[in-house]
């Protein structure tokens, strides 16, 4: 039921009256079915416009080049009507915010019914299929079907989301910072249910600033700082010995580390500079960092860094 | 249960007859809306029952009590022709409120359409939709009114051009707040989660627009219907509306304002008691079903 994800040389910009906002620039990664990969970066650095595009769901200021595939299907030439068939029955959202991301006017029940049979199932089947996915994830369909959103905790609207996302069976579900917002212990129910996820063998895209999140739930991480991936590989490695200079100054600026936050600020999207972004605030950068733009380089436990640094091996 | 009611698990069982849902839902209302629905269900009933009780008879002129004050016999009094007044307030009800009714429902028809065009289309249709807004709403309403009824009421009779009147220049302010909405809606994270979920454009609309634009028009219909009656008995009054001798609530209003300077204070008292009595009993009704639409706007705690 899986397919793999190809992410190939994807560029993303805005046109602005202030330019052209490059929000992502040769973006280029892949999921392997079942596998957990997370998107990791500040706010600005295009981690929401990489969700956003995989769905193809872009304001129409938008150029868009490169390629993205699912299972050997490109994704950004379909036409609308088949770009619906694909959303929610092979890539699902599991959007930012579960209490905004339902209607508030409307109870439960109707909306998980529906969003079930968009999916393509009939109604009795929805229902079993829905009081089954519910049960998985302990709440009861007919307790939320005669429910607002709002009468629920925050742990439960998560669930909510994550079971309406799941109900398709979907190759791969899109996680879009599924913690902004939430307490630490939310965090870590939601950290679980994401787990739970994965362990389905459904292929997980998950879209967080939060590197609490991002240690707990493992996998493999891609970090962005300006647009581009900096550093991908295993999040265990990441965590241990970050590869590149602002993965090591991004751990050291979390609170139960050194709590040092990184002197300076990211470039602006409208003027990227011609080599590497990140060199201005990089405390290792030598000659080259603001001659050239590297490339990503093998570094050590399998990971891929785009640092001059690593291009001398 | 049917797939568009989207209910599951509904808390009646199979069987309950509709009769008992409605009693069920009579003794949930709070009070001032269960007096409300009764005011309204009596206005309503008298309407539908006053050719029974008393047949109208417009040219039924009775000189020997012209002017006469409220009486066991004439419980309204009479006109200055001698009409009963009961009589004509009570088919004056059924005849100015079928025709607000009429009236309001197109106006609100109008300008749910036109704020729903430029609130998806956008653009150029946005543009020229909300300039001729500008347009409607920087005139006098009642100009335009008295414009369309002039066109129309050879074609379409009184009532018939007075409905069009009211729905042509009533438009303009739901239409804002239509479009408004829209565009608010449309940046709302659920409509993106809908459409991430693979939702179409029939469904965003009915699913998710419809149900949030719903409570503006309804209280847009609500607060257009006694406008709208006012509204009749002013065309009325000028001549441009129905003819001077039918009993619609306005033109005996008009009868009534002569009568003043008489000392007939009853012609011009009942009506205008109708006429409030209706306006209130709707908008009680029409607050208590936003607040059930709307229900971030219920209070949930008991203060």
């Amino acid at each position: 039921m899986s397919a793999p994800l190809e992410v190939e040389g994807l560029s993303v910009g805005f046109r602005t009256r202030h330019g052209v906002v490059q929000a992502l620039s040769q973006a280029s990664v892949t999921v392997a079915p079942g596998e957990l990969l997370l998107v990791v970066g500040e706010s600005g650095s295009g981690k929401t416009v990489l969700a956003h595009t995989l769905l193809s769901m872009l304001p129409r200021n938008v150029n868009v080049s490169g390629s993205v595939r699912l299972g050997g299907q490109e994704l950004l030439d379909l036409a609308p009507a088949d770009l619906r068939c694909l959303r929610g029955r092979r890539m699902a959202l599991i959007p930012q915010s579960p209490a905004s991301s339902l209607n508030p006017v409307r109870k439960l029940g109707g909306q998980l019914l529906e969003a079930a049979q968009a999916r393509g199932l009939a109604e009795e089947q929805a229902r079993t299929r829905l009081r089954e996915l519910l049960g998985e994830l302990g709440l009861d369909l007919d307790f939320v079907s005669g429910r607002y959103i709002h009468q629920l905790s925050g742990g439960m609207q998560q669930r909510i989301v994550n079971a309406m996302a799941l109900v398709g069976e979907p190759d791969i579900v899109i996680a879009d910072e599924p913690t902004s917002g939430l307490d630490s212990d939310l965090v870590d129910t939601t950290a679980a249910q994401l787990l739970g996820i994965s362990a389905r063998g459904t292929s997980l895209l998950v879209i967080t600033h939060d590197l609490r999140l991002a240690q707990r739930l493992g996998g493999r991480v891609a970090l962005l700082y300006a647009s581009r991936i900096v550093e991908i590989g295993p999040t265990a490695a990441f965590f241990q010995a970050p590869a590149h200079p602002y993965g090591r100054e991004l751990l050291r600026a979390l609170p139960e580390r050194e709590g040092k936050s990184i002197p300076g600020l990211p470039p602006e999207l409208t003027a990227l500079p011609g080599h590497c972004a990140f060199a201005p605030r990089c405390p290792d950068r030598f000659e080259r960092c603001t001659e050239a733009l590297p490339d990503l380089y093998p570094a050590p436990e399998g990971v891929l860094a785009r640092c001059f640094a690593h291009a001398e091996r | 249960m049917s797939a568009g009611s989207g209910v599951i698990g509904s808390s009646l069982p199979a069987g309950v007859r509709p009769w008992h849902r409605l009693a069920a839902a009579f003794r949930r209302w709070p009070s001032s809306v269960r007096v409300a629905a009764a005011v309204l269900a009596l206005l309503a009933l008298s309407g539908l029952l006053a050719s029974l009780i008393a047949p109208l008879d417009d040219a039924a002129v009775d000189l020997d009590w012209v002017l006469d004050g409220p009486s066991f016999a004439h419980p309204m009094g009479t006109d200055e022709v001698g009409r009963d007044l009961l009589v004509r307030v009570l088919h004056g009800v059924r005849i100015s409120l079928t025709i607000a009714v009429l009236a309001a429902l197109a106006a609100v028809a109008v300008g749910t359409l036109i704020g729903v065009l430029a609130g998806t289309m956008g653009g150029r249709v946005d543009a020229l939709a909300m300039r001729a807004t500008d347009v409607f709403a920087s005139q006098n309403h009642f100009l335009f009114g008295v414009l369309a009824l002039v066109l129309f009421r050879p074609a379409l009779g009184g009532a018939g051009a007075v409905m069009l009147a009211v729905g042509l220049t009533h438009w303009p302010s739901l239409a804002r707040i239509v479009r408004g909405e829209l565009m608010s809606l449309r940046e709302r994270p659920f409509v993106s989660a809908a459409v991430g979920g693979g939702a179409n454009r029939r469904r965003l609309a009915r699913r998710h627009y419809l149900p949030h634009l719903m409570p503006a028009v309804g209280l847009a219909f609500v607060l257009t219907v006694p406008h709208a009656i006012f509204h009749e008995s002013a065309y009325s009054f000028l001549g441009l509306g129905l003819p001077a001798h039918q009993a619609s609530l306005g033109n005996i209003l008009a009868d009534g304002q002569r009568s003043l300077l008489a000392g007939g204070w009853w012609i011009a008292l009942f009506p205008g008691l109708a006429i409030l009595a209706a306006a209130m009993a709707i908008g009680t009704i029409a607050e208590h079903w936003r607040e059930h639409l709307h229900p971030r706007w219920r209070s949930e705690l008991e203060l």
